[in-house]
């Protein structure tokens, strides 16, 4: 299917005074996209991911992911969808504290029985963290900590992955590889939503923008990719000295 | 300081469940000690004072009906005695009264002043007729009999009828129970109500200052020494009558005071689990505060006052409410002696009980706080949450080991990730189980002594003879029942045995006396003359063992006795001086001797109803029919406080597991939103919640159920060795296996239960929220 | 950028003639200037003059014309490099003045105009941002870093479009004054 996540004017209100509230958004994204979604704090981009991942109900609207209507789906049915089907990246990582780098990867599989210690190992690998796999997540460093929970969103195969804010609590080298860890997983097949501030990491990565105020969609923009020269996109202008 | 206590008072606000936790754990435990203490400190003085008051008598001997008096009257110098009371005559009388027939002494005395043994007048007047008499006032209370009804006299053929003039308080009553109780007639009066050999003397003796056991029982050997052999038929002296009358508030104090002690360690726990949490939870704020100026000790004000304003006011109610509940089991005690009653307690032991609590319950608050004080604030605002520790892995992998499912396997790990925390739970729990075993089998203890001694189940129908009837005629008439399996007389005795001063209750079986069920620890049941079993506490005290042969007296002849079991029997009082043997060792000697109960057997499917109406139809004036079912306990009082105790540490317990899950699951906030996230269903999360108040309640529960039989053993033994026994093994199981076990899967359950609301909340758990919250 | 010290500057490493200043500049810039090489002879020469630079060597032909500092140009260089850039910010875009024009105008499509700014706006970030990635994979770092800072630059311009769309047009995309 090409239609991996649609939105039919979802409406979500919050009580009086918490902000994140969304009106009347549809939106449609096709699997393999590599999407950003940016917009000021308080502007719904958040809830727009929890909405996706089934964390959250609309008001009013209609969600569906890989086909399955979200709003039929009982609190164990959705718990079940975001296991199988959704990979969470957040911005401060979110490692249970008291389980090692390699038991934190195998969580998402053992909340399904499933045994796949080989594949979480190979994640970590990939990911260029298999030393460490026996540590505590207190004793890695922020980048480390981020790439096992990435290892940890991709151990079901998930049909999307979903990033917040990735990089808000990388410094920028970790940062960088993180985002080009997605980058890598974007071109092998993987839909990617990532939601983001930074306007520079949103059209490094993703080649869709959707900007999100006050709870509407204002903007959904597909760049282009052209190879420019460097000066096709800047002037340097200089000043010839008086005669 | 006004800001550390704004702080604190605005946390209180704030955490108000937290705020009803101590409150109650602190209540229970400061009420509990509070009555304790007010028993322990209590316990001595209401019978030093009435017994001063009323001079009671330090020795009370009884003499041989044929004794002269003229020589009695004597007597009193020849042991030294300041004070003496009587020669009074005296005879036991059996009388009936509404249907029930009682068995008394009665003893003529014409006033009930004197020197000795002063009698307190608490309603009516003493006789003045020779139909009058005067009754104690615990037997007033028991019989409900009043002032001016009358008694029908059967111990004597013509059945004198006598009113009751009025009700007196004696001190130097034994047991307040009905089978020990004396009344007042008119010396005149005597002569009509003495059965034919019936009749004794009885002396008061009062000494200048409290004589001593060896000094009693010197006296007693002078006075056996100065008269004719066999005149002295019994003695009693205060000390056994003190013991007595404490036997059973030492039994309830020893067991209070264990229970207090308890529930005190449990508050500790709680109380100390409960600030850790807190203090936990507040690490941000802690980190704030430091920032903005305040000291590491005005942090940990903050904190203990926090706990001090609930536990205070819990100690508002609770020593109050301590001091009251103790009131009635004072009472009680001093009722039961026919004492009278003073209210009392002692301000300055309340107020040493409120000092003591308060401590008690800062100490555990102060060092979670200090160490809440000390933290750097920059480390604290920077790790929002403190970092755990990794003690569950090795509990997780065998969990996971063992196949349980992850969000089980994660519970488990979740309960031991604190080490501390799953510690004090864990003891919480563990009193909590221990106290129920102990509760649980001490009252199936007691609920099984008053059976036995009764002899429930080998006995069927109980038969009290008035000595008007003779046993031949009393047995003629049973024999004449068809359903009449077996039947055994018992007659109550004294004799002298060499190395005890006063002569040993004995009570004498003919007939198949070892059907009746007494156990036996060593030794055997005796099989004809001159065959005795005793309780240990009279072979320790006369120094004999089992095989022993010594020289007995009765009644001034001597009886040759081998010794030849130990018996568990309670009759013996405390010390436990008692014999049993057959009639026919001194049958010979006692013609005049008549049963005074008999214990029948029916032939299996008989009508027991049927029975008892026939044959107290054939002799309503002498013979007392009763069914053999055990009754209420005396000690039913103890097995109640002691079950409220339980529960109430039980509760505690209960109290610290949700409390611990609650912190938990807070602090796991996060956590929890993230599993959520990653697809743990609610199910799945309540189990996770569930799976770790289980192992808590399973680690403390395995370990508190054989600490607690233990215990129990323990106090078994105490009141066994109060009746001057030592248990015998088959007495100590209380609760069978899977009674145990029962209890240990109910503690385990009881939790998971408790589980439920933080778990429901887990799974509640707003992930948008909490993730987004940072 | 100010020819005059960009070639003292490089004079500053070595002697250079003329051709060489404007290869040393390609490589720097990598296209993105607008100068071409007479200019650079212009500016050697007007060096010359204020004693600035020397030539080394004998004179030859000016394409061939090796130059070097002189003290006095090196202390001109060091000068300049020590000061800060100060002055006023040089605003050289016509959308400043566009789009202050259009929100004052009553009529005039303003959202429409800031979301079409926009749009241009992340293009041109997204075409920067793959200029950016190309130089670093070629080894370019000089290059690499002049894009960062266009970058960056862009990213403020498109703060201010949002800016100005949400004060103009308010939480509830009502219009506001």
């Amino acid at each position: 299917m090409s239609q991996l996540v649609v939105l039919k004017d979802v409406t979500k209100v919050y009580q009086a005074g918490i902000t994140g509230a969304l009106s009347g958004v549809s939106l449609t994204i096709e699997n393999g996209e590599f999407t950003a979604i940016m917009g000021p704090s308080g502007s719904g981009k958040s809830t727009l991911l929890n909405l996706i991942a089934g964390v959250d109900r609309p008001t009013s609207g209609s969600v569906a992911v890989g086909g399955a209507d979200l709003g039929t789906l009982g609190e164990t049915a959705l718990a079940r969808f975001r296991r199988d089907h959704i990979g969470f990246v957040f911005q401060f990582f979110y490692l249970l504290p008291n389980l090692t780098a390699l038991e934190n990867v195998l969580i998402p599989a053992q909340l399904k029985g499933k045994v796949v210690a080989g594949r979480a190992e190979a994640l970590l690998d990939e990911l260029g963290i298999a030393d460490v796999s026996d540590r505590y997540p207190a004793r890695l460093s922020g980048g480390q900590q981020q790439r096992v929970a990435m290892a940890r969103a991709l151990i079901n195969r998930p049909t999307l992955l979903l990033a917040d804010e990735p990089t808000g609590a990388l410094d920028t080298h970790s940062g960088d590889q993180v985002l080009e860890l997605l980058r890598e997983l974007n071109r092998d097949g993987q839909t990617i939503l990532l939601v983001t501030h930074d306007a520079k990491i949103a059209t490094r990565y993703a080649a869709r923008i959707i900007s999100v105020v006050d709870g509407k969609i204002v903007d959904d923009a597909r760049l282009e990719s052209p190879d420019r020269a460097a000066s096709e996109v800047i002037r340097v202008r200089v000043a010839e000295m008086s005669s | 300081m006004s800001a550390v206590i704004v702080k604190a008072m605005s946390d209180l606000r704030r955490r108000r469940l937290q705020v009803v936790v101590i409150f109650v754990t602190t209540l229970l435990a400061v009420a509990t000690g509070t009555m304790a203490l007010t028993l322990l400190s209590q316990t001595n003085d209401p019978f030093q004072i009435a017994f001063a008051a009323q001079r009671g008598a330090h020795l009370r001997v009884t003499f041989d009906g044929r004794t002269d008096p003229g020589t009695l009257a004597g007597t009193p110098s020849l042991v030294g005695a300041a004070a003496f009371g009587g020669p009074y005559r005296a005879t036991p009388i059996q009388f009936q009264y509404r249907g029930h027939k009682y068995a008394a002494a009665a003893v003529g005395r014409d006033e009930p002043g004197g020197e000795v043994g002063q009698l307190v007048l608490v309603a009516g007047r003493w006789p003045v007729g020779d139909d009058e008499i005067a009754v104690t006032r615990s037997f007033a209370d028991l019989s409900h009999v009043s002032v001016g009804e009358t008694l029908k006299v059967v111990s004597v053929a013509d059945a004198p009828v006598l009113t009751v003039a009025g009700e007196v308080i004696d001190i130097d009553q034994v047991r307040a129970d009905i089978s020990a109780q004396r009344a007042w007639v008119r010396t005149s009066a005597i002569d009509r109500l003495t059965a034919t050999g019936g009749g004794y003397y009885l002396m008061n003796y009062r000494f200048a200052s409290d004589p001593t056991s060896a000094q009693l029982s010197t006296a007693v050997e002078t006075l056996r020494a100065a008269l004719p052999p066999g005149s002295i038929t019994g003695s009693i002296n205060y000390l056994l009558v003190r013991s007595i009358f404490n036997v059973v508030n030492q039994v309830l104090i020893g067991i209070l005071v264990a229970f207090s002690i308890f529930a005190l360690v449990a508050t500790v726990a709680i109380v100390a689990n409960l600030v850790t949490g807190i203090v936990i939870s507040a690490y941000r704020e802690i980190g704030i505060m430091k920032a903005i100026g305040f000291t590491p000790l005005q942090v940990a004000l903050v904190f203990v006052l926090q706990i001090l304003v609930p536990a205070a006011a819990a100690c508002l109610f609770g020593i109050p409410g301590g001091t009251i509940l103790s009131q009635p089991l004072l009472a009680s005690s001093s009722d039961a002696l026919g004492l009278p009653y003073h209210a009392t307690f002692s301000v300055l032991l309340d107020l040493v009980a409120l000092g003591g609590a308060l401590l008690i319950v800062t100490l555990a608050a102060l060092l979670p706080a200090l160490r809440a004080g000390r933290l750097k604030p920059a480390v604290v605002i920077a790790n929002a949450a403190a970092p755990r520790g990794r003690s569950g892995r090795w509990i997780r992998r065998l969990a996971s080991g063992l196949g349980l499912p992850r969000p089980l396997v994660l519970g488990v790990g979740d309960a031991v990730a604190r080490p501390l925390r799953a510690t004090l739970t864990a003891v919480a729990v563990f009193l909590g189980v221990a106290t129920i075993v102990i509760a649980l089998g001490e009252t199936r203890h007691f609920a099984d002594i008053y059976p036995y001694e009764a002899h429930v189940g080998p006995v069927d129908v109980v038969v009290s003879k008035s000595a008007v009837l003779t046993d031949p005629e009393a047995m003629r008439l049973f024999e004449a029942q068809p359903e009449t399996e077996r039947v055994v007389a018992e007659t109550i005795t004294n004799i002298v045995v060499p190395g005890i001063a006063d002569p040993i209750p004995s009570v004498m079986y003919r007939g198949d006396s070892a059907a009746l069920g007494y156990l036996v620890t060593t030794g055997r049941w005796f099989n004809g003359p001159g065959e005795v079993v005793a309780p240990k506490g009279l072979l320790r005290d006369a120094h004999l063992q089992v095989g022993d042969t010594f020289i007995a007296s009765f009644r001034g002849t001597t009886v040759p006795l081998r010794l030849v079991g130990v018996v568990y029997d309670f009759a013996g009082g405390p010390g436990g001086h008692e014999l049993m043997l057959d009639s026919s060792t001194v049958v010979p000697a006692l013609a005049d001797l008549s049963p005074s109960t008999y214990f029948v057997t029916l032939k299996a499917g008989s009508n027991v109803a049927l029975y008892v109406d026939r044959v107290a139809a054939a002799q309503p004036d002498q013979l007392e029919v009763q069914a053999n079912t055990s009754g209420p306990t005396q000690l039913g009082m103890v097995s109640a406080v002691l079950l409220a105790i339980a529960a109430v540490i039980a509760l505690m317990a209960v109290g610290g597991v949700f409390n611990t899950l609650l912190l938990n699951a807070r602090e796991g906030a996060r956590d929890i939103a993230t599993l959520k996230a990653l697809g743990m269903s609610p199910r799945q999360l309540i189990a996770m919640v569930a799976t770790s108040a289980a192992f808590l309640a399973l680690v403390g529960g395995v370990l508190a159920v054989p600490a607690g039989v233990q215990l129990d053993h323990v106090l078994l033994d105490l009141v066994s060795a109060f009746g001057g026994n030592d248990t015998p093994p088959s007495f100590y199981a209380a609760l069978a296996s899977w009674e145990l076990i029962a209890i240990l899967l109910a503690g385990v359950a009881v939790a998971m239960l408790a589980a439920l609301i933080p778990g429901r909340w887990a799974a509640r758990t707003n992930v948008v929220e909490v993730l987004r919250a940072e | 950028m100010s020819l005059k010290y960009g070639v003292l500057g490089l004079l500053k490493e070595e002697p250079l003639h003329g051709y060489e200043v404007k290869n040393r500049f390609e490589g720097m810039l990598g296209g993105t200037w607008e100068v071409n090489v007479g200019q650079i002879y212009t500016t050697l020469q007007r060096l010359e003059r204020d004693g600035l630079v020397r030539p080394v060597g004998a004179r030859g032909d000016r394409g061939k014309q090796t130059y070097e500092l002189s003290p006095e140009g090196r202390k001109a260089l060091d000068q300049w490099l020590g000061e800060p850039e100060s002055g006023p910010q040089q605003l050289r875009e016509d959308i400043y003045v566009k789009l202050l024009l259009a929100a004052r105008i009553a009529n005039g499509d303003l959202r429409g105009m800031l979301a079409r700014q926009k749009r241009s706006y992340l293009q041109r970030l997204r075409d920067l941002n793959r200029v950016e990635e190309r130089a670093r994979r070629d080894g370019r770092v000089d290059l690499a870093r002049l894009v960062r800072g266009a970058l960056l630059h862009t990213e403020a311009d498109l703060k201010w479009i949002d800016e100005l769309a949400s004060e103009r047009f308010g939480t509830e995309g009502k219009e506001t004054k």
